[in-house]
């Protein structure tokens, strides 16, 4: 017994001590060494992307949910945050920033009823039904983008307290805290009581329903959560990365990317949803830079979209039939067979 | 702490802190007598399929404290009629009484609230979730406070979440999981996964547990050490104990009392002795003609 | 006041666009009867297809031939899926498989597209889209044109299901994959055909969309248009998929000259998703879905 809870507290703290590095070095280290150009076109992006990706990874990794309508739930947060501080003069920032996830969660929920009686591709097709009908909605009425023609808004200046985040930095460190204190709240929340119920929603609903879990108050929090954090993602999205937002933006192919994320990430791990997130926002970049050099002027920008998709494509693919547990379990057995090679008796630790 | 542990494999398993269940109900003999309220009571229980007859009147008393078989060859209805008991289906005629509450059709989600617990035929385990986990998830409905209490650790939250991780810790040692008890449930063998299972289903300690072919597709010796486990489950945590299975041999031995089903139709009760020299039940299992099987079984 | 014959010619125009979205529909129940595979790229097989006829007959290949061509690089398409993608994951789960199909829907669109480029094509396959009046109603002519190739492909596929040896395979393979394995029929094969079929049905989808809507990327949105359809019939079901395309047709039609206007228009992105849920709400397998019995 002894021996076995210093096993199970020296991982805890082990994982304590590897997301501390990570946080620190997250602060410490990138604004000072981080151009402009890395900070507002990776860094941010890559962000609210990776928060966007953990709300999905709670619904569909760790709930077993699949949702199609990812973009839809950023839109209802970027839209819901726009709204409200043009509509309520002085609302804080993090007030509207909560209030605009809870609207989101609020959508989710009501898209997330038909998971209720249908399951699998059904549901999965119900969940395009969010995505057609916020795009269209925010397009069509125009009180949403404050009677901007095309839907477009621009995003408020940010400001906590009298401290306002304006530039590169001060916009990614503001990203940064978001993330960083949503991503540990739903940690904390993933290995609770309600965490545990989502994974046996996930993996057998009868027995878990046969076991007590209240099957539909599960199924509907992970909605709620899932939308609340992308929903904030959104407004990360809209507010702090690109500061002009059109409906359009939040598309099918949206949705896509960040289920993407989180297949080539790997599914029901959160730090597989930060690993997927800056694969994603990397490998375009580095996709124009190898062809730029290696083809120059050859390599038109149409060329290089579709090559894009196509590898892309292609990498989903190799991913499920390779790696199914997605990029996330290729680190976690290389990091294993380091260490034991260093360390001999040690167990391979299990991916959280 | 429970320690059953030094128990041989086949002998009896009197447990030191044993909580109920008289000594002489497992011993040959004598044959408890139903109840006048019964633990479980199955009354004309009949059920359909398109057309298709998976039980006809079935009627099934189960006593406080005994281990009560289920048999019969494959398709004979042993699995659909567990599956109405917990409310999988829905019989088309008939009654279902937990103690002294009466269904029609039984409500899945409510019984852990009439202490019902289940195991199933094809491994039900949360494959995702560590051995310990799985294990705590069996009081999953203990833990009635919001996911807001749960974040932020409220007093109450983290008072329900110690007693559950001291309960789900007795299970595991007392069902030898401790070596196991972080791995990832899925990743186990076969026979280690059914005694999860148990773990998961014994740790609210039911009053009523009802096993789905607990032997299926586990080797001979897993087999012996589950069936220990079962008596121990009966003997120790106070559980009656229901439980399906085509394997006569093994039940003979561990069961009070064993009812025999065939085309849906229960053809014989009584005790293991009884049951052995049936000639109905013999006919069923050697596949004689079954045209007057229920006047052979009244 | 209603004007009926209005009415009519918005229901019969419905149902006739209806049936284009059964066509897409098809192709995907084909799939799904016999792999469990819901093909999210079905919709860039059509595009591939198009795009690959359309180039062709641009590059001065007679019609004839662009069509056999076409026949045979859908063909080879459909086998090469089957190799690389399908076969490697045979035994995970569905979900694993379907979003397998969404990277392959990424790779033929962009593949098409690098192909044959991305501007739009013209493509006249030789009916003229001029309305024809039948007791007082306009009908269009491609509409009807269309309907009954979609009719005459269906009813070619009904009597090879029941009456060719590849056909009574895929039926025996629909209903029980394990069963149809172990009577000795090669799953590999009878996949290859399907997604074979597949690809035919690709192919005159995506020529009577074409012409109806330009040969362009956009085409493999049909997909987005198929998928209530199959919610609302079922996915493993081909009478499920004609009937939901019929409704949804109609549905969206009339929604949208009759209810539309009181949202300011464009209601028919949603509105056949919408009746789709609220149907499956009702039957949680579509109209012809099969209700799968939880065994325990």
């Amino acid at each position: 017994m002894a021996a076995l809870a210093s096993t199970q507290s020296r991982r805890v703290s082990a994982e304590t001590l590897g997301i501390g590095i990570a946080i620190v070095a997250a602060y410490g280290v990138v604004p000072l060494a981080g151009s402009d150009y890395l900070l507002d076109a990776v860094l941010t992006p890559f962000l609210a992307l990776a928060l966007a990706a953990v709300g999905l990874n709670v619904l569909t990794g760790y709930a077993g949910q699949v949702s199609l309508g990812s973009a839809a739930f950023l839109a209802v947060g970027a839209y819901a945050a726009y709204n409200l501080h043009l509509r309520i003069p002085g609302l804080p920032l993090l007030v509207d920033l909560v209030l605009a996830g809870s609207i989101a969660a609020a959508v989710g929920i009501v898209f997330g009823l038909p998971s209720l009686r249908l399951r699998g591709f059904y549901l999965a097709v119900s969940t395009l039904a969010a995505q057609f009908f916020v795009q269209w909605a925010l397009t069509k009425f125009g009180w949403f983008s404050n009677d901007n023609a095309s839907g477009v808004i621009d995003a408020p200046p940010l400001s906590i307290a009298g401290v306002s985040f304006t530039n590169p930095v001060e916009r990614y460190v503001f990203s940064l805290t978001v993330v960083v204190v949503l991503s540990l709240v739903t940690l904390r929340l993933l290995r609770s009581q309600s965490g545990r119920n989502f994974v046996a929603v996930r993996d057998h609903e009868i027995a878990a329903k046969v076991i007590g879990v209240p099957i539909l108050r599960t199924k509907l929090l992970a909605f709620g959560i899932s939308s609340f954090l992308i929903g904030v993602a959104g407004v990360l999205w809209a507010f702090a990365y690109l500061r002009t937002v059109e409906p359009a933006g939040f598309n099918l192919d949206r949705s896509f990317q960040i289920l993407f994320i989180i297949i080539i990430g790997g599914l029901a791990s959160l730090r597989g949803s930060f690993v997927g997130a800056a694969f994603i926002v990397v490998f375009p970049l580095l996709l124009s830079r190898v062809g730029a050099a290696l083809l120059g002027s050859v390599f038109d920008s149409g060329v290089l979209e579709m090559s894009q998709r196509i590898l892309i494509g292609v990498l989903i693919i190799a991913f499920l039939i390779a790696e199914p547990r997605g990029l996330i379990a290729l680190w976690d057995r290389t990091w294993a067979r380091t260490w034991a090679a260093v360390w001999p008796a040690k167990h391979p630790t299990i991916p959280t | 702490m429970l320690r059953l542990e030094e128990a041989p494999p086949d002998g009896p398993a009197h447990g030191q802190t044993r909580e109920r269940g008289d000594a002489n109900m497992r011993h040959g003999g004598h044959v408890p007598q139903p109840l006048a309220r019964p633990v479980l009571g199955l009354a004309n229980i009949s059920l359909t399929f398109g057309g298709v007859a998976a039980l006809r009147d079935v009627d099934l008393d189960v006593a406080q404290g005994e281990i009560r078989a289920v048999i019969g060859p494959n398709g004979a209805g042993k699995s659909s009629l567990l599956n109405v008991v917990s409310g999988q289906y829905r019989a088309d005629r008939g009654e279902v009484r937990f103690g002294e509450h009466a269904f029609d059709e039984v409500p899945t989600s409510k019984l852990t609230a009439h202490g019902v617990a289940r195991t199933f035929q094809n491994l039900a385990l949360f494959k995702g979730l560590s051995v310990f986990d799985n294990v705590l998830m069996g009081l999953a409905h203990r833990v009635r406070i919001g996911f807001l209490r749960q974040i932020v650790g409220s007093p109450l939250a983290r008072q329900i979440e110690a007693e559950n991780r001291a309960a789900a810790t007795e299970v595991i040692g007392f069902l030898h999981l401790d070596q196991v008890q972080d791995r990832i449930a899925g990743t186990l063998p076969y026979g280690v996964q059914k005694r999860v299972e148990l773990a998961r289903a014994l740790v609210a300690r039911p009053k009523l547990l009802l096993l789905d072919e607990p032997f299926a597709g586990v080797t001979l010796s897993e087999k012996q050490e589950l069936s220990l486990h079962v008596r121990n489950a009966r003997d120790s945590f106070g559980a009656t104990i229901v439980l399906i299975e085509h394997d006569i041999g093994l039940v003979m031995g561990l069961s009070d009392r064993v009812a025999v089903l065939n085309y849906g139709r229960k053809i014989a009760d009584g005790t293991p002795e009884e049951i052995r020299t049936d000639p109905a039940v013999i006919d069923a299992y050697l596949g004689v003609a079954h045209e007057d099987d229920t006047e052979l079984a009244a | 006041m209603v004007d009926y014959q209005f009415l009519i010619e918005v229901l019969i125009g419905g149902l006739l666009s209806g049936v284009m979205y059964s066509l897409v529909a098809i192709g995907f129940v084909l799939i799904y009867k016999t792999s469990g595979v819901l093909n999210f790229a079905q919709g860039a097989m059509l595009l591939f297809a198009a795009l690959t006829f359309v180039s062709l007959v641009e590059r001065g290949a007679p019609f004839a031939a662009a069509l056999v061509a076409t026949l045979v690089i859908m063909v080879g398409l459909g086998i090469t899926i089957e190799r690389t993608v399908l076969r490697p994951l045979v035994n995970q789960p569905p979900i694993t498989l379907f979003m397998a199909t969404l990277g392959l829907s990424y790779v033929i669109e962009a593949a098409a597209q690098l192909l044959w480029g991305t501007q739009v094509h013209g493509l006249d396959i030789g009916i003229s889209d001029t309305p024809f009046e039948l007791a007082g109603v306009l009908i269009s002519r491609f509409d009807l044109f269309a309907a009954a190739v979609a009719g005459a492909l269906v009813t070619v596929f009904a009597l090879f299901f029941r009456y060719t040896r590849t056909g009574l395979s895929f039926r025996a393979v629909a209903d029980d994959q394990f069963a149809a394995l172990a009577v000795g029929l090669r799953l590999p094969r009878v996949w290859a055909a399907v997604w074979t079929v597949a690809g035919i049905v690709a192919l005159v989808g995506g020529l009577l969309w074409g012409a109806r809507l330009g040969v362009q990327f956009s085409l493999s949105l049909v997909v987005l248009k198929a998928l209530p359809v199959l919610v609302l019939g079922g996915f493993d079901s081909i009478a499920g998929a004609i009937v939901g395309g019929l409704l949804i047709g109609a549905i969206e039609k009339l929604a949208e000259v009759y209810v539309g206007p009181f949202f300011g228009g464009g209601i028919e992105a949603w509105a056949a998703y919408v009746v789709a849920l609220a149907l499956l709400l009702i039957r949680p397998s579509g109209l012809y879905g099969q209700k799968p019995v939880e065994r325990v």
